[in-house]
């Protein structure tokens, strides 16, 4: 069993990580970038299917060549065998459907077809959850790649050594709905940020604990390549291409491919005051008391 | 008469309505009756500042020659540019800001303008030249890997707006009403007589009107039903603002499916050979973002082999100036999109908007211009069951390898976290950050004692990539988020701790009785919509109202024991 599972660096929105400027743009160059945290979930769900049906877990990115250390990351946080890493400067600023045609094509690079692509729902930063969906519908229109069903929101999943894939999705509508499907391999899955694995046998969390080592030791030697004098293709389980060796047309993919682009970022107008704060001191005993007395009444017991 | 009487709305409805009114004269008539009635300060400053945004031109406004910059935020700034034309004075505006506050997102929005006006003067410039890819990049080989994904057309004749009717267990989702109200209002605009007095290159102009389309016939709406016995929903989509139904009814769609929807749509927006539709592509399409209609709307467009925005906030149609060297094909130009879907979404940081503009660049076409749009972001319309419109059934063969995957069983959940209907709701935010498993324990805590409490939270807790110990983890759903996206919940007091106030999340929560903000940062955005704010670290006082509330069970006890 061959897993692909594609990953996106984005900026590390945690307090005190992020950086805003003073107008509350993201300072990009000042915010770290970590790996997707939708992403880790599309990775455990690789990983909770290697522990159960072994094979291989390959991660796949597209960016500038210091998304090197996104790979890491996921390699060392969740669990990887080898990375694979698009970029070139052609390819910057791309929109989902310039990503996802340059994503399906580093997937036909591949030396053979995965038997599932994961993808995680949504990216942190961009937020649309498009790119997974949309490389799938370059798979299909592909002809040298199989068709393979897509299914989205995924939050449990089983594969058969049949092949035959189970799954449960959530639907959300004016009620919320969980679907149960079955279809065969190969398949392209989305896992929810819900998908929680699960390793109920011993001999699954036993397995789990061993590859979890082995892919914290990797990822420590990869870690001995990205340094300033060493270069990370020569990591044997790392590999980049670029967008001559990917034949792409320069003109149709990256910010020249993209159907879409932003043409504005407009500071929300702050609206004028609606309430008249009492602004109270942490350290206002007589303003604290006002604040208890409005939130005494609905204490327990009173 | 103004259309909105402001003396019957709240301040909250009445904010985005107001931004939306172009007309001075009805604003002046909706200030007079304001102060005529309770004579309200934040809604005399609403629309006393709409006022003023209109009436860009009037003589007590403003001269950008002199302006004192200082004393404007960046968005007046960045509205008072985009009324001058001359770049001696943007030049002049830049300057001062720079030797003044030099805030970089005021000298972004200037320059931008200098540029755009710079451009307009060399805005005839030439065709640009096709160079065929193989003569481009003959280092590559031909055709090259993309090329199967791109449809090829150049030019092509675009019309109407094609909506998705989402149906869940044989109802209309709320937010397809929503999307039709909205399509309608759009069209009626967009069909209408354009007004000569009115430049329609200018950005700022009111939702404009192009008399239909390119030969001045009126453009439609299309509501477009894929499931099992889909076609009793005609009427209602009639009702609420489509001119045409397009239905596809089959047993094996009960349920929504990727492949077979994503099918169905494309054939019937651009392969179907119809009377009506003697177009190549509709010109715009509409989404729901569900689950499934953000799927569908990504497929879709990417059939199509175009683009769109996710999980738009708004909608609107008119010009838009452009200077994006890939879509204009000359650097240092400026060209005019005419009929452009803008399409504005809430920015990652929660205080911005980023409008996404899907547009044609020369010799690819990137259209139908695609968009999702938030359920809830519309009113529902007034549906009006004397509205005629043509139903028509889209009916082919559906191959069987469409239908990969089997659905063995649906099975409805129970609503989840529902928070509205707590007397209390403690909210946390990002300033949970330094100790996030503490921050949710500490809120926890606060909740317990309350009769009727819940925890709530901000967007921005569920996105940042917290590591929170195993015990509280199970809170940190989207379930328990509050705002745009999540629950809107009134409750008698509303305690926010460490959440700064994005509007997204003002929206959720602005109507409680009582609120009580504790943050840090003096200055935070929720001040300015708190009863309370308690400048201090949540970290210190939610244990001291939680010691406070426990301890006010035994008042008397207390204080007797300090009488003694």
């Amino acid at each position: 069993m061959h897993s692909v599972v594609l990953t996106k660096g984005v900026p590390d929105f945690r307090e005190g990580v992020v950086e805003f400027d003073e107008d509350g743009h993201l300072e990009r160059g000042k915010t770290p970038t970590v790996m997707n945290p939708n992403d880790k979930h599309a990775l455990r769900a690789a990983l909770q299917t290697k522990v159960r049906h072994g094979g291989k877990i390959s991660l796949l990115s597209m960016g500038p060549p210091g998304y090197a250390e996104v790979l890491q990351e996921g390699m060392r946080d969740v669990y990887a065998d080898d990375l694979y890493l698009l970029s070139d400067r052609e390819m910057g600023a791309a929109d989902t459907w310039a990503t996802s045609m340059t994503v399906a094509t580093g997937l036909e690079h591949m030396e053979t077809e995965p038997d599932i692509v994961f993808s995680g729902f949504k990216t942190a930063d961009g937020e649309t959850g498009h790119t997974g969906p949309q490389t799938n519908w370059c798979i299909d229109i592909n002809e040298n790649l199989t068709d393979r069903p897509l299914i989205t929101h995924v939050i449990a999943l089983d594969v058969d050594d049949d092949g035959t894939v189970r799954a449960k999705r959530l639907v959300e509508g004016d009620v919320s709905e969980i679907e149960t499907l079955e279809t065969e391999l190969p398949a392209f899955i989305v896992p929810d940020p819900e998908f929680e694995p699960t390793y109920r046998k011993a001999e699954h969390r036993l397995r789990h604990k061993q590859f979890r080592a082995e892919t914290r030791e990797r990822a420590a030697e990869f870690g001995e390549y990205l340094g300033a004098d060493k270069e990370p293709t020569d990591f044997e389980q790392f590999t980049m291409w670029n967008q001559k060796e990917l034949n792409l047309d320069p003109d149709f993919i990256g910010l020249s491919g993209s159907p879409t682009i932003v043409s504005g970022v407009d500071p929300i107008p702050k609206a004028p005051s609606e309430r008249e704060a009492q602004l109270v001191d942490a350290d206002d005993d007589e303003g604290m008391a006002d604040v208890f007395e409005e939130m005494q009444p609905y204490a327990v017991g009173d | 008469m103004p259309e909105i009487d402001p003396t019957e709305h709240d301040i909250s409805e009445l904010g985005p309505k107001v931004n939306q009114i172009d007309d001075e004269q009805e604003l002046e008539e909706m200030l007079a009756m304001e102060k005529g009635g309770e004579a309200r300060d934040p809604v005399i400053t609403l629309i006393e500042s709409r006022l003023e945004t209109v009436g860009g031109e009037d003589e007590e406004a403003v001269d950008p020659a002199e302006a004192d910059l200082s004393e404007m935020t960046i968005a007046e700034i960045a509205n008072m540019v985009r009324g001058v034309d001359d770049v001696d004075i943007l030049d002049g505006i830049l300057e001062r800001e720079k030797s003044g506050k030099e805030r970089k997102g005021a000298i972004t929005q200037i320059e931008n303008r200098i540029e755009a006006v710079r451009g307009t003067s060399e805005e005839d410039a030439e065709e640009v030249e096709y160079v065929p890819p193989e003569e481009k990049h003959p280092d590559l080989e031909h055709p090259t890997a993309d090329k199967q994904y791109v449809e090829g057309t150049v030019d092509g004749e675009y019309r109407d707006m094609w909506v998705y009717c989402e149906t869940q267990q044989g109802d209309l989702v709320d937010v397809s009403k929503e999307m039709l109200g909205r399509a309608r209002e759009m069209l009626d605009d967009y069909n209408a007589e354009p007004d000569d007095d009115t430049d329609r290159t200018d950005v700022d102009a009111a939702a404009a009107s192009y008399g239909g389309d390119e030969d001045g016939n009126p453009e439609e709406v299309v509501a477009v039903l894929i499931g099992d016995g889909v076609e009793e929903h005609a009427e209602e989509c009639i009702a609420c603002g489509a001119d045409r139904v397009v239905y596809h009814e089959d047993e094996r769609l009960a349920r929504f499916r990727h492949k077979p929807y994503t099918e169905i749509f494309a054939h019937m927006s651009r392969d179907w050979e119809q009377e009506w539709r003697d177009y190549h592509e509709p010109r715009y399409t509409v989404f729901p973002a569900t689950n499934n209609g953000r799927d569908l709307s990504a497929l879709v467009q990417g059939e199509l082999d175009s683009g769109l925005a996710s999980d738009c906030s708004d909608l609107y149609i008119e010009d838009a100036q452009i200077s994006n060297p890939e879509k204009t094909g000359q650097p240092g130009t400026t060209k005019t999109f005419e009929r452009v879907l803008h399409m504005p979404r809430p920015d990652f940081s929660g205080f911005e908007y980023s409008t996404i503009l899907c547009l044609d660049k020369p010799h690819r076409d990137f259209h139908p211009q695609g968009a999702s749009v938030i359920p809830g972001t519309f009113d529902l319309p007034d549906p009006d069951y004397d509205r005629e419109g043509a139903v028509v059934e889209h009916d082919i063969e559906l191959p069987d390898d469409w239908f990969q995957i089997e659905i063995t069983a649906s099975d409805q959940l129970d609503d989840g976290v529902d928070l509205t209907g707590n007397e209390v709701v403690v909210a946390l935010g990002r300033g949970i950050g330094e100790n996030p498993t503490e921050g949710i324990e500490l809120g926890l805590e606060l909740v317990d004692q309350f009769e009727e409490a819940d925890l709530g939270l901000s967007r921005g807790v569920i996105t940042a990539s917290y590591q929170f110990g195993g015990h509280v983890e199970q809170y940190i759903t989207e379930e328990r988020q509050i705002g745009e996206s999540g629950q809107v919940v009134e409750p008698d007091v509303y305690i926010a701790a460490g959440i700064s106030g994005a509007v997204q999340h003002k929206v959720g929560m602005d109507e409680s009785d009582t609120i009580i903000a504790i943050n840090t940062n003096a200055d935070a955005d929720i001040r300015d919509f708190s009863d309370y704010f308690i400048e201090g670290d949540l970290f210190e006082i939610l244990p001291r109202l939680t010691e406070a509330l426990d301890r006010g069970e035994f008042a008397e006890a207390m204080q007797e024991v300090s009488d003694d």
